[in-house]
Order: structure tokens, then sequence, then C-alpha cells
């Protein structure tokens, strides 16, 4: 319960709704259990207009009689009607006051999550899969409104109607209102279970519709591999394992729920039955009258659904703490790289980053697999130049550009921008003064435009197709029919490959950045276009600092300087020319894709 | 007006018939089910009855015994009704769980064998709220659904029939406020429908943008555009609000309507029931069984209008669901699927056409076609190299080849055995893919060589990862085989995740091989590896391959240059050289780099 302790300030932002609210349904309450005092009167009226009638029969007075008969029985329905009215009047008064709080506490709540989950950094990614992410945005957060509103709504309301019903009860009759109540320990001990097994059962419920979310979610995403090597049926029969599993726990909740209801009902009919037998006993004595016995009876048909209300309000209020518990997860979630600056209190905008960058003796552990990827890796790139990483497959390269943009921060030794520890930096000023290229291309299911812009928001068409132009993608966009305005699917899958990559650039390309990272960016384009991108970066070359990672010689040995990652290490460094002097992995690189060329041109 | 309201009526029924033709399978249920919940309707409205015969016959006359013995029936059948209902609603779930299950099972296969272009146009998040939530909304229907409506409906005609047996006139006024009722909900259902469908349109609103931007966070993160993004999303947000704030609306007048109409009849029934009285027509206890019934009377059509609330939302549902399920978009199978005794590997493009709009009329020439006529003829064993510029067509041949789109004019033939005409599994299982974007599935690395075929074994990985080098790599991993690479691999590096891709493809042994771009983004001494490895792998295979680089496509027996969706050349590698064209050109543009270095 502790949980929920958090919504008490979004109680308080919106008390101008839930004070009025809560009065409305206070008022809507009185108003419903003041109808059975009235019928009461009117049913104990009855033998005494009889009475009267008899006695007056065939004397001039009869038709009098008559006439105040039906005026008193017409003033009792239209008592009846008026305190209808007044409680439908304050019971959608409430609801339109605590239940539309309820939305905007939502609606708060998710806007607050979604901040946070902005600020996260990577390795909190890693460790929460998307489906469940998504989960506890929408579901856990409507369990959570559901405490809000409507469970506080019926509290207060079934609060009110049990307190005054009692109170009348004990009034009229002490000896029958004990009789009356003797079922109810047994309601409240079976609620009291009963909500708990529903609790228990539909927390595992909504794991396993979480597997279900994320399973189908990885299978559509991979689609493709699915296809290509034709395992769908056995995909669909794991997702039969699934949904399977699905319904044997929905079952097992609907086992607590059916029981639930019947046992619920007939101890309301109980005590219906009791009011009958010890009020007809009592009434055949005089002790009460028979419209005692009708009154008794709506107010126990007027407590049932306050007291079912408070079974199903605990559940709430479980389900409700333990959704929030999964969303206190993210939201005391802290970001591993924390964006504000630690020592010194550097204030300074984007345009302040010049661009010097220098590892210093840095190394990295992954986290997650304990596997060392950097290790005392030391260089420095002067604002202007352009640093280029080669090596083999997991020999560390991405792991270093990634930590520019701090989307990793170092373990080990220091990482500096123009000088000063980047951790000093604000995050945003440092991140506002790159352009990173990233090895997996990610575009949003947006037009080409806006995939452009993205980089640079206040961009005008001008600027976007010049970033285009730069990253030799404008004449495939103007081959597109709807040209710049063309959706790109889900993954931009209808994209090939090296338009995804060249539509990447552009989007680092419009922010016009200090720092350029290029992570293994042109792999999917083919050389002609990787020359023609080179060509243009090299118009920036002495006013920009380009870090760039591949594979290909022609991509790198234009570099200012050059070095060799392997196994986390520094192994060679230096220009293409010297590199190539060292006869090491370098120069190897180089001579077989020359030599290459070389045999097959003598062929 | 009223035609549109007929039409959905229509469209209602239409709608509710399908829904509930998936509990057929499990009709004899449904039958025990309705008799249960028959029984404990016509046991519900009983009582009433008996306590006014307890309070006429019993009470009033003062006969102790009597009332003794009426309270002891009374709490059996209370007993009774109890369990039936218990054994209803469990009965109720149990058929709609299954239904649920079937239907949902249905909706994951359907969405799974659709061909990408599907994909290619719908956003993730919104396939997944049709197997998850839109099903979900259904389990209502198909659970309690229909049989607390028939249980409902039933219990309103029980009660009605235990009135006019007590009194017809006190029973006539009673049931006289049902119209404005009746109006009442179906006013309410009107608004409260349309009212559902937007909000399930803003909740797959929100489901989407989340999915897509918690995948792209970093993306998000990169580029400084939390705060649009905020922006963005507080916006979809603040739309989603919107949509429930104007259900709470038509809630907040429905539930009190219905209360008011419940105590008019109250009303009515003292003072139309009084009058009767002093006439000496009606007793005490039949005034008090009144009461009740006034009170249970109204039930029955508040749960009623309930059951229509989660109608509303499930026909919302369901006409998506059906949607899906109507337009397939599949590739559709050929009904008695040619032959292919021997798998040999003749590949054959003969004139294909191709576009991503379906709708494409092959008469017209201006269309976007991504593939001009296009044939070429792979032999046996022998090697395929398609080189060319970006947006050439090359992917999309190999796309083609494994049937993820149809083509729109021209044939693709296997072993002169055209695609079109045999089942899809046996194709692709004759096919081995490596795409240049590598896809992993959360699990081990293990999982994600084998995709889960228990056909592979262990023998079988480590000789596919020796053949190409990757044991080391693999090996390096703390747990090896079992490392979970968790959500999208995203624990490895790109050549890691490209190289287990490779493994993928090695150990499904596939008489055809094609690779797309895959070699690319391996460093040259993996590359060297790798290339080995194939070069053993391709002999006695077909192979397709698209490589950027032309040292990987030189020892292909045949290379194919595309530009623009037309083959411009094609040949050996020395005939190209030779022959001075566009190869040539890229050749040549290739050979100066290096040489100026």
């Amino acid at each position: 319960m502790h949980s929920l302790r958090r919504l008490n300030v979004y109680y308080w932002r919106y008390k101008h709704l839930f004070i009025p609210g809560l009065l409305c349904a206070v008022a809507s309450a009185v108003f419903s259990i003041t109808v059975p005092m009235v019928v009461r009167q009117a049913i104990d009226s009855i033998p005494r207009f009889v009475t009267t009638y008899r006695a007056f029969e065939g004397t001039p007075l009869e038709s009098y009689v008559y006439a105040d008969a039906f005026a008193s029985l017409a003033t009792f329905g239209a008592i009846i009607l008026v305190l209808s009215l007044g409680s439908g009047l304050f019971s959608f008064l409430m609801r339109q006051t605590v239940v539309v709080a309820s939305r905007h506490i939502e609606f708060d709540l998710r806007n607050r999550l979604y901040h946070q989950l902005q600020t996260l950094s990577h390795d909190f990614y890693l460790q929460h899969a998307t489906g469940d992410l998504i989960t506890r945005a929408t579901s856990d957060i409507e369990h959570v409104r559901r405490y809000i509103g409507p469970a506080i709504m019926y509290t207060t309301r079934a609060v009110v109607v049990i307190i005054i019903a009692l109170s009348v009860m004990f009034w009229i009759s002490p000896k029958l209102t004990w009789f009356t109540l003797i079922p109810m320990p047994f309601l409240a001990i079976s609620v009291f279970f009963v909500a708990r097994m529903v609790h228990n059962r539909s927390d595992e419920l909504q794991a396993q519709y979480s597997d279900l979310t994320s399973r189908v979610q990885e299978a559509l995403s991979g689609i493709r591999v699915l296809k290509a090597y034709a395992r769908e049926e056995s995909e669909a029969e794991a997702f039969d394992g699934e949904s399977s599993e699905y319904r044997y726990r929905s079952l097992r909740l609907a086992m607590v729920e059916a029981a639930w209801r019947p046992v619920f009902v007939t101890l309301v009919g109980a005590s219906t039955v009791i009011v009958v037998w010890v009020g007809g006993s009592l009434a055949m004595t005089g002790e009460i009258t028979i419209g005692n016995i009708a009154e008794y009876i709506i107010y126990v048909a007027l407590m049932t659904w306050p007291v079912a209300a408070m079974g199903f309000v605990i559940t709430m209020v479980q389900r409700a703490a333990a959704s929030m518990t999964r969303l206190n997860e993210i939201l005391d979630a802290r970001p591993s790289i924390d964006p504000s600056p630690e020592k010194g209190t550097l204030q300074l905008d984007s345009t302040a980053v010049e661009g010097r960058i220098t590892f210093k003796g840095v190394g990295f552990v992954h986290p997650n697999s304990g596997v060392r990827a950097l290790n005392d890796v030391s260089v420095d790139v002067p604002a202007g130049t352009t640093l280029a990483i080669v090596g083999r497959t997991g020999s560390g390269k991405t792991t270093m550009v990634e930590m520019i943009p701090r989307l990793l921060d170092v373990d080990e030794g220091v990482l500096e921008i123009d000088g000063r520890d980047i951790r000093e930096w604000p995050l945003e000023s440092i991140r506002s003064a790159i352009g990173y290229v990233p090895q997996d291309v990610f575009l949003f299911s947006d037009t080409v435009a806006n995939n452009i812009s993205f980089g640079r928001m206040e961009a005008v068409t001008e600027d976007v197709h010049a970033a285009a132009s730069e990253a030799d993608l404008l004449e495939n966009i103007e081959q597109f029919r709807e040209g710049f305005e063309t959706l790109v699917g889900e993954r931009g899958i209808t994209l090939s490959g090296g338009q995804k990559q060249r539509a990447s650039i552009a989007r680092a390309l419009i922010r016009k950045p200090q720092i350029l990272i290029l992570d293994d960016a042109l792999s999917a384009v083919d050389v002609n276009t990787e020359r023609t991108i080179l060509g243009h970066l090299r118009e920036h070359f002495g006013k920009r600092t380009v870090v760039i990672v591949s594979h290909r010689i022609s991509a790198v040995q234009d570099a200012d300087q050059i070095i060799v990652l392997n196994e986390g290490g520094i192994i060679e460094r230096g220009t293409h020319d010297q590199l190539v002097e060292q006869h090491g992995f370098y120069a190897s690189l180089h001579h077989k894709q020359q030599l290459e060329q070389e045999v097959e041109a003598f062929e | 007006m009223s035609d549109q309201k007929k039409q959905n009526a229509g469209l209602d029924t239409r709608l509710l018939r399908r829904i509930v033709s998936y509990l057929m399978p499990y009709k004899g249920w449904v039958l025990l089910a309705f008799t249960t919940v028959m029984t404990a309707a016509y046991l519900g409205p009983l009582i009433p009855k008996l306590v006014q015969i307890t309070i006429d016959q019993e009470i009033v006359e003062g006969d102790l015994e009597g009332l003794q013995r009426m309270i002891m029936i009374l709490f059996a059948i209370l007993a009774a009704e109890g369990l039936l209902s218990f054994v209803n609603a469990y009965l109720t779930q149990w058929i709609g769980q299954q239904a649920i299950f079937d239907l949902r099972t249905k909706v994951y296969r359907h969405v799974q064998r659709r061909s990408l272009r599907f994909f290619d146009t719908r956003p993730i998040g919104q396939l997944i709220t049709r197997v998850t939530s839109d099903v979900e909304s259904l389990s209502q229907v198909l659970s309690a659904g229909v049989v607390t409506i028939l249980g409902d409906l039933f219990k309103l005609i029980f009660i009605a029939w235990f009135m006019f047996s007590l009194d017809w006139q006190l029973a006539l006024v009673t049931i006289s406020v049902m119209p404005i009722m009746i109006y009442a909900t179906f006013w309410f259902k009107r608004k409260v429908r349309d009212a559902y469908r937007d909000t399930r349109k803003q909740v797959a609103r929100l489901n989407s943008f989340l999915q897509e931007h918690v995948t792209g966070m970093r993306i998000v993160q990169l580029f400084g555009r939390e705060a649009e993004e905020l922006r963005r999303f507080d916006g979809i947000n603040d739309d989603h609000r919107q949509a429930h704030l104007k259900t709470i609306f038509y809630f907040a007048l429905f539930w009190p309507m219905v209360d008011i109409v419940a105590t008019i009849a109250l009303g009515l029934v003292l003072w139309y029931g009084g009058i009767s009285a002093m006439a000496g027509g009606v007793t005490i206890g039949v005034l008090i069984a009144f009461i009740q019934y006034a009170r249970q009377f109204f039930e029955p059509i508040r749960n009623l209008s309930d059951q229509f609330n989660t109608l509303q939302s499930a026909m919302a549902g369901a006409e998506r669901i059906f949607g899906l399920l109507d337009t397939d978009m599949a590739i559709t199978e050929v009904e008695t699927p040619a032959a292919w005794a021997e798998v040999k590997g003749h590949i054959e493009f003969r004139n294909v056409w191709f576009s991503y709009d379906p709708e494409t009329d092959p008469e017209e020439d201006e269309a976007d076609w991504i593939l001009r006529d296009v044939s070429f003829v792979v032999k046996p064993g022998e090697s395929l190299a398609i080189v060319g510029a970006t947006g050439a067509g090359k992917t999309t041949i190999i796309n083609l080849l494994l049937r993820f789109y149809e083509i729109q004019k021209g044939s693709i033939l296997v072993d002169g055995i055209d695609i079109t005409k045999l089942p899809l599994e046996t194709l692709r299982d004759n096919i081995g893919l490596v795409l240049q974007d590598v896809f992993l599935f959360s699990g081990t690395v293990r999982d994600n060589v084998t995709l889960r075929n228990p056909s592979i074994n262990e023998a079988d990985i480590r000789l596919a990862a020796d053949a190409i080098n990757a044991t080391p790599f693999i090996e390096r991993l703390p747990e090896g085989y079992d490392q979970d690479v968790r959500e999208r691999g995203m624990t490895l590096s790109h050549g890691q995740r490209q190289l287990i891709s490779f493994l993928r493809a090695l150990v499904y042994d596939p008489r055809i091989l094609v690779l797309d771009e895959a070699t690319s983004s391996v460093d040259t001494e993996t590359e060297e590896v790798i290339q080995q490895a194939l070069e053993t792998l391709m002999s006695g295979r077909t192979s397709i391959a698209i490589a950027h680089r032309l040292s990987t496509v030189q020892h292909a027996d045949q290379i194919l240059v595309m530009h623009r969706g037309v083959v411009r050349e094609r040949g050996s590698h020395q005939e190209l050289i030779a022959s001075d064209g566009l190869y040539r050109r890229l050749y040549e543009l290739q050979y100066k780099e290096q040489e100026a270095a």
C-alpha cells in the first residue's frame, strides 16, 4: 500500500474536483437512503386508510376519505420521486467530478512516466522488454486510475449508506437488526479471502498477458526471419502454448470470481429471509409494523451494492498497489548517466563545444554480460580533425563511439570534451553538439521529411533538402511518388537498407553538428555513394570533428588519425601512410584489399 | 437517420452472430449453461412470491409454525440458486476462455501468414493490439455475454409472469415505465458505441507511439528530441483522455436515469397499490412482493444494458478483428501444389515486373516499377552476384524469390516449377537467407541459431560454427551458446549478430543460399573467414549474393548489374570488364581509389 502514497500529490492537485465530488457522493447517498423511510410510512398508512374507508363506507364522507387517501398516497409517490431525482443529480455530479479527476490524474501520471522513460539510459532498456514497459504505461496506469476514481467514489458512498441505514435500523428494532446482520461477518470474511485470491491470481494473469504481448511483439518484429526460415508453424505453436497458459490462469481466476457472486447473493438473500422470519414474528407480537418489514427489505437491497462494492474496492486497491509498485520501479529508476554536471557547473550552450575529444586511459566492462569491451584506450582528437577506427568484430569500436554522446559512461579513465571531463558538461549541450549515425538504422513511421528534420526541429524545407542532398538521398526521394512526404513503414522497411542508412545520415547532418559520428554508417551503401557522401563531408574538414568507424579502407584513409582496436585496446595508430608503413593489422587489411584488386586487374 | 440506425442494427446482428459462431464447438456445454441459468432465473423471482405468501398467509394470520416452514423453503431455494449461479458462472467463463483461445490463435496465425506488404504499411503496435486487447474485449461477450443475456431475458419474463399472476393491473402500472427505460437504454447504447470506438482508436494510437518510442528511445535521446516528443505524447495522451471523458459523461447520465425510472415504478406501486388495497383487491403481502419486483425487474434491464457496454466495446474490437480476418492479403497458396521431387536448385526469373503498390496496372508504363522485365537463370550449384547502386532493386529480387511479395507480371521458377505452385513452406525450407538487418529474438544464442527447431542438434551447430570461425567469439561469451542475447540482441555487436545469422543459415543446410549485403559490415578479417566458409558451403548449392564490394562477387559464376530495376549487364567478371560498361565503371572506381591510397 505504501506505493500508493505517491498519488497523494495528485489528489491535492485536483482537490477542486475531489472535494465537491465526494460531497456529492454523500448527498446522493443520503437522498437514496431516505426512500425506504417514506415507503414504510406509505405502507403503514394503507391499513389506516382501509380501516377509515371501511368506517365511512356508504356515508357521504366516503368520497372525501377516498380523495384524501388518493392524495396522500400520490404525495408519498411524489416524495419518493423527488428523492430519487436528488440522488440522481448528485450521483451525476459525483461521476462528472471524481471519475473525470481520475482521468486527469491518469493523464498526468502517464505523461510523467513517459517523461521519465525519456531520461533513462540505454542500460535500463536492456533490462526491460519493450512489451513490458508498454503494459506498465497502459494497463498498470489503468489499474491505478480505477483506484483513484471509482474505488474512492464507491467507498465514500458505501460508508454513508451503511452508516445511515444501520442507524435507522437500530433505532427501529435492535433485535431485528442484529438478526439481519448475522450473515454480514461471513460476507466480510469471504470478501477478504476472495479479494486476496483474486489479487494473486490476477497478478499471475497479468504477468502472462505481458509475456503474451512480448511474444507477439517480437515475432511480428522479426517476421521476415520467421518467414524466411519457414518457422511460422513452430512460432504459432509456441504462441498456442502462451495462449493456453493464459487460458489456464484466466480460469483459475474465474473459479474464484464465479464463487464470489453466488456466495454474496446467497448471504444477502439470507438477510432478506431473516428479515421476513424474525420481522414476521415481531410483527405478530406487534413490536414492529409490516411497513417496517418492507423498509428493512429495501435497506438490505440498498446495502447490497455498497457492501459488494467494498469487496471490489479491496481488489481494486490491491491491484492498484501492485501496479503502482511496478510504476514506481520506473519512476524511481535513476538514469545511470547523470544528466547534470557532477563537478564544477558548466552552464554552456551547444555552440560552446569546440569538438576536441580526448580519451585518457578509458576502460569499460559491459554491465550485463561482464565482457570487457575497452581497456586503457587513450587518444586525442583535436577539434576539426577526423578520427577513424578500424578493427575486428567485437573489438570495442561501437562501445568507444557510444561514449561520446554518453550513451555509455566510462568505467575507468576519463573522457574529455574540449579538455574537460565529459561528466562536467550538461548532457544536453554535449548531445546537441553531436550528429550520430548509429550502426542500426532506426526510422520512425513518419514521413521522410519528418525523419530527417528529426535531427533539428526548427529546420525549414531548404535545410531538409540540403541534408538529403548531402547524404546523397535527394535523387531517391524525388523519385518517390510523394517525395519528402512519403511515409516510411514502421521500421522504415519500404526503403532499401542503403536508403535507410542515408536517411539516418541526413538526420545527423541537418544538425550541422560540431562532432559527427558515423558508426559503420556506410555499410549498406555502394562505393559510389560512399564516395559522394565522403566528398560532401570533406567540405567540412577543419570545421567539424568527425569520428568514423568502418571496415573499408576507402572510407578511412583520409582521416587525420586512424586507430586499430583489438580486444578493447589500441594496437596501432597513425595516418594511413604511417600505418601502411607499420606492416601491422592495418597494413595487411589494406594490402589484402589492394591485392584483391590488383590480382583481378591483371587477369 | 433511421436508415443509418437500421444499418447499424443490421451490422450488429451479423457481427454478433459471427462472434457467437466461435461458441459452436462447445454447444453441449453452452446448452448446460443455459439450463443452469434458466433454473436460476426462475428461482430468483420465486422468492418475492413466497415472501408474499408468507406475509399474507402466515404473518398476518399469526401462524408461527407456518412461518417457520416457509422460511425453510426460502433458505433451500436460496442455496439452490447460489449453487446454480456458481456452476453457471464458472461454466460460462470456461466456454468463453476456450473460444477466446481459439480466436486468439486464429488471429495470430492469420496475421503471421500475411505477406510482407502488409507488415510494411502497418505499425506493429496496432497488430499487437488486435491479437491481445481486441481479442480480450471479446472475452466478456463470449463467456458471460450470450448466456447471461438470455438468462436476464428469461428473468424478465419470469418476473413479469409472477407479477401478472399476482395482480395484472398493478403489474401493468409497474411495467408502464418500461418505454422510458428502453428509450434511455437505446440512447445510451448509440452514444456509447461511438464513444467507445473513439476510445479504442486512441488506445491504439497511444500503444503505437509508446511501442515506437520505447524501441527508438536512444535516437530520441541522441537527437535531444525529448521535449518535442513529450509534447507529441502529451497531445496523444490528451486525445485519449478526451475520448474517455466523453464516455464518463454518458455513464454519469445513464446510471442515475435508470435509478430514477426504477424509483418512479416504486412510487407508482405504492400509490396504485394503496388505492387498490382500499378496494380490497391487493394485500400488504402483494404490495411488498411488488416493491421487490419493481427493483428486481430493473436489475436484469440494467444488466442487459451493462452487457451492451461490453458488447459495444466488443463490437468495436470485433469489427477490427474481423476486418483483419476478412481482408486476406496473405500470399495465396495453391490448392494442389506441384510436386518438387528432387530439389536441384535451378532458379529462373522470366520477365519479372514488380511494384510495391499491388494496384499497379501491368499495362501502364509510367507506374512505380521496382523491377522491370528482369530475367535471369541460375543453374544448380552456380552462384549469381547482383551488383548495382542502392535502390536498384537488388533486395527486391531476393524478396521475390522467397515469395515475400507477389509479382505483377512474369514468372519465377525453381527447378522449372513456378513458385506460386509450390507450398510456401517447401519453397522457403530450401532457401537459406542472410539479411542485412540482423534480427535476433530474445533467448539464448542457441535459440537464435536453431530458431527453436528441435531437429537441429548440437553437433550441427558446432560444426557450422567452426566452419565460419564463429566458435572463438561464442566461447568468449560468459555463457557460450546459453548466453541470453536479450531483446533484439542488444548486448551483442553488429558483427557478432551477423555471425549468428550466418550460423542460422548454415545449420538449416539449404539447397539455395541467399545473402543480402550480409558481408558488408563484417570486417575484412572475419569476412575472409566467412568467404572461405561460404565457398565450401556454396559448392553444390545454388547461391545468390548481393554485395557492394566487388571482391566478394568476383568469384561468382554470373554477375547481374542492376540499374533502376533493369538488368543492365550480365556475365562473368572477365566478360563484364571486357565489355566496358557500367560494371567496368564501378570496378575502376574502386580500383582507382585503392591505387590513389
